[in-house]
């Protein structure tokens, strides 16, 4: 789950009252000093399995670690921070994590001998904005494998089951 | 012929003339299911939910899944996901291996997770960004059209998107809304969820796996078990509000906690603890309500020559089952543990914990050097209850499956050749089946059809909202 570092930080006469939203993938097993988004407090955090063990505890004067992802502040219209704020938010580049980036495996054929849409590139829809019809044409969208197939066929390799 | 017209006489009536003869000329009850439940012909049979219309602001598999329920049945149920991206969840795919192209037309190289099986057949695939404000005037727009909407995004983000039900109950006070997440309302409001947090959470892990001194740990179902049955859930709360709705024209909004499902598969352990003060352990593979009933490791791969690790190695254990005393006394007789029988003889005494320690040892150093299907064929031969536990493999090949229609080839209509495992596995029904007409769809594969043909926005405009990437 998400943690949150809810700022209370008096700045200017009124609470920040800032809403620092914790990513769990950062922070679920984690010790160390985080920024608050609006105002820059920089608080002390250990959490272990998601659980808030110490903290927040307010560090004046020390550099944070790392930025919140993301933060709003409910009792000013929901106003927000989106992720990549400079100085304020970490950068989310939408990256997959480095190992999930292998190469997938491509299949043009189940396990019974029947094809299956499981290589790339595909041809595009060439519909209107991204729209598919609800047919796959394999004979004139992927002639190579139409081919392919019918050798299975013809060579008794497509089965029922 | 009677008299009296308005007297019938059984003799008169097409169809057996006797209580006695009804019964003789009844086909037999397996005959009879087949007949009416005619597997493989469901769609020729009406749609249960034809007529109900569904919107789904939903990601992974927890509430989509809710959606694909009503899909499944008949429904027509439209997703919105966000442009060019989708749902996360066809991002997810075991090992980062297995998908199916194209994801978008923008993005040849990238394509569909497996992860998205079975949370999204049957459905309509629209893309659209909330944060412009011209759509949400078109989202409005769908709400007046549909009877209902499943999200779930973190509490009160849509209601500070004045998306919410108190928004949008203004405009259709038929509407259902349902906001299915985390924790929902509480203490923990700011947490979200994952199938396996929701397990931890509500001590369904705490009680699942072996005993420590067995060498277990406390352990989460492999599969996401919470997300699939919270979204059943969900479903049968939807289907109970479009009653209400009937009854009283009015809406209703159903907010779903997550890591509250776990506590409803618990049983009597809570109830036990609020009772006696106990708190429950796990006991794994083993009953705590009867002995001997639970599974054992044989000795022997039934697959020894196998190539695949799960058949060579891990084909080993099976489910055995003699509660009963005379059950008992016949597993103990056939397995050479007499000594035990009279130990144990009463089941009050071989339920006990230690008890079972002792027993299941017993069994599988009995089975250790026999293979599973040995021990099931021993057993059986005996007239006590075993059963392999079976892998994928075993269950596609599962001659009951196949005829039950459970398991099933589908030639998806834009995907080709794909196994069906789940959207036949809920109940037969005779009347109005489940069907899967499609495993999923593209990213926003039917934006013209919703956009044109269903709010009638122009063609022109539909291309300028993708040019801008607002759908």
């Amino acid at each position: 789950m998400c943690d949150i570092i809810w700022c209370k930080k008096e700045v200017g006469g009124k609470p920040c009252d800032t809403i620092n939203y914790l990513d769990p993938y950062c922070f679920w097993n984690w010790e160390g000093k985080i920024n608050c988004a609006e105002c820059g407090t920089v608080y002390y955090i250990h959490m272990i399995q998601g659980f808030m063990y110490i903290g927040p505890e307010e560090r004046p004067g020390e550099e944070p670690d790392i930025m919140p992802l993301y933060a709003d502040k409910p009792f000013d219209g929901y106003s927000n921070y989106r992720p990549g704020v400079e100085g304020r938010t970490r950068p989310y580049e939408c990256k997959p994590r480095a190992q999930l980036k292998g190469v997938a495996d491509m299949v043009k054929f189940s396990i019974r001998g029947r094809p299956v849409r499981g290589w790339r590139p595909q041809p595009p829809s060439a519909g209107l904005a991204g729209s598919f019809a609800f047919n796959w044409d394999i004979q004139k969208l992927s002639p190579e494998v139409w081919e392919e197939y019918q050798k299975k066929l013809a060579a008794g390799e497509v089965k029922d089951w | 012929m009677a008299k009296d017209p308005r007297v019938t006489n059984i003799e008169d009536l097409p169809g057996p003339k006797s209580k006695g003869e009804m019964e003789e000329w009844k086909m037999p009850y397996e005959e009879y299911c087949k007949k009416i439940f005619d597997v493989g012909n469901e769609h020729a049979k009406p749609r249960p939910l034809k007529g109900i219309k569904w919107l789904s602001c939903t990601m992974y598999i927890f509430t989509p899944h809710s959606v694909a329920n009503l899909a499944e049945l008949g429904a027509e149920c439209i997703k919105i996901e966000m442009p060019r991206m989708g749902d996360a969840m066809r991002h997810t795919s075991p090992f980062n291996e297995c998908y199916l192209y194209p994801l978008h037309d923008t993005r040849p190289m990238t394509g569909t997770g497996l992860g998205f099986t079975n949370a999204n057949p049957n459905k309509y695939f629209i893309t659209m960004d909330y944060h412009i404000p011209e759509m949400v005037e078109i989202f409005y727009g769908l709400v007046k059209k549909f009877d209902g909407l499943t999200e779930l995004y973190r509490p009160g983000t849509l209601d500070k998107w004045k998306m919410s039900y108190r928004y949008l109950s203004e405009i259709n006070p038929r509407f259902i809304y349902v906001w299915g997440g985390g924790f929902g309302y509480g203490p923990k409001i700011f947490g979200g969820s994952y199938d396996i947090l929701g397990q931890a959470h509500a001590g369904l892990a705490s009680i699942s796996g072996m005993h420590e001194f067995m060498g277990g740990h406390c352990t989460k179902q492999t599969n996401w078990v919470i997300d699939w049955q919270s979204s059943n859930l969900i479903t049968a709360s939807i289907l109970a509000a479009i009653h209400h709705r009937r009854k009283t024209n009015l809406g209703t909004m159903i907010e779903f906690s997550q890591v509250q499902v776990p506590t409803r598969m618990l049983g009597h352990t809570t109830t036990m603890y609020g009772k006696f003060g106990i708190v429950r352990q796990r006991w794994g593979n083993w009953d705590t309500q009867l002995a001997v009933h639970g599974i054992i490791l044989c000795g022997k791969s039934d697959f020894p020559d196998a190539e695949n690790p799960q058949d060579k190695f891990d084909a080993r254990y099976a489910m055995v089952s003699a509660f009963q005393d005379a059950d008992f006394k016949e597993l103990c007789a056939i397995t050479g543990m007499k000594e035990l029988y009279e130990k144990y003889k009463a089941h009050k005494d071989r339920v006990e914990g230690e008890a079972q320690v002792e027993i299941y040892s017993a069994l599988e150093r009995w089975a250790a050097d026999k293979s599973r299907s040995e021990v099931c064929k021993i057993l059986n031969n005996a007239g006590l209850l075993a059963e392999p536990v079976r892998n994928d493999r075993e269950v596609y090949e599962s001659p009951h499956y196949r005829e039950r229609g459970t398991v099933r080839w589908l030639d998806d209509p834009l995907f080709g050749d794909m196994l069906l495992h789940a959207g036949y596995s809920s109940g037969l029904m005779e009347k109005s089946p489940r069907r899967i007409n499609w495993h999923w769809r593209p990213v926003g594969a039917d934006n013209k059809k919703v956009y044109n043909e269903m709010l009638g926005i122009p063609l022109s405009k539909i291309q300028e909202w993708y040019d801008k990437a607002y759908i």
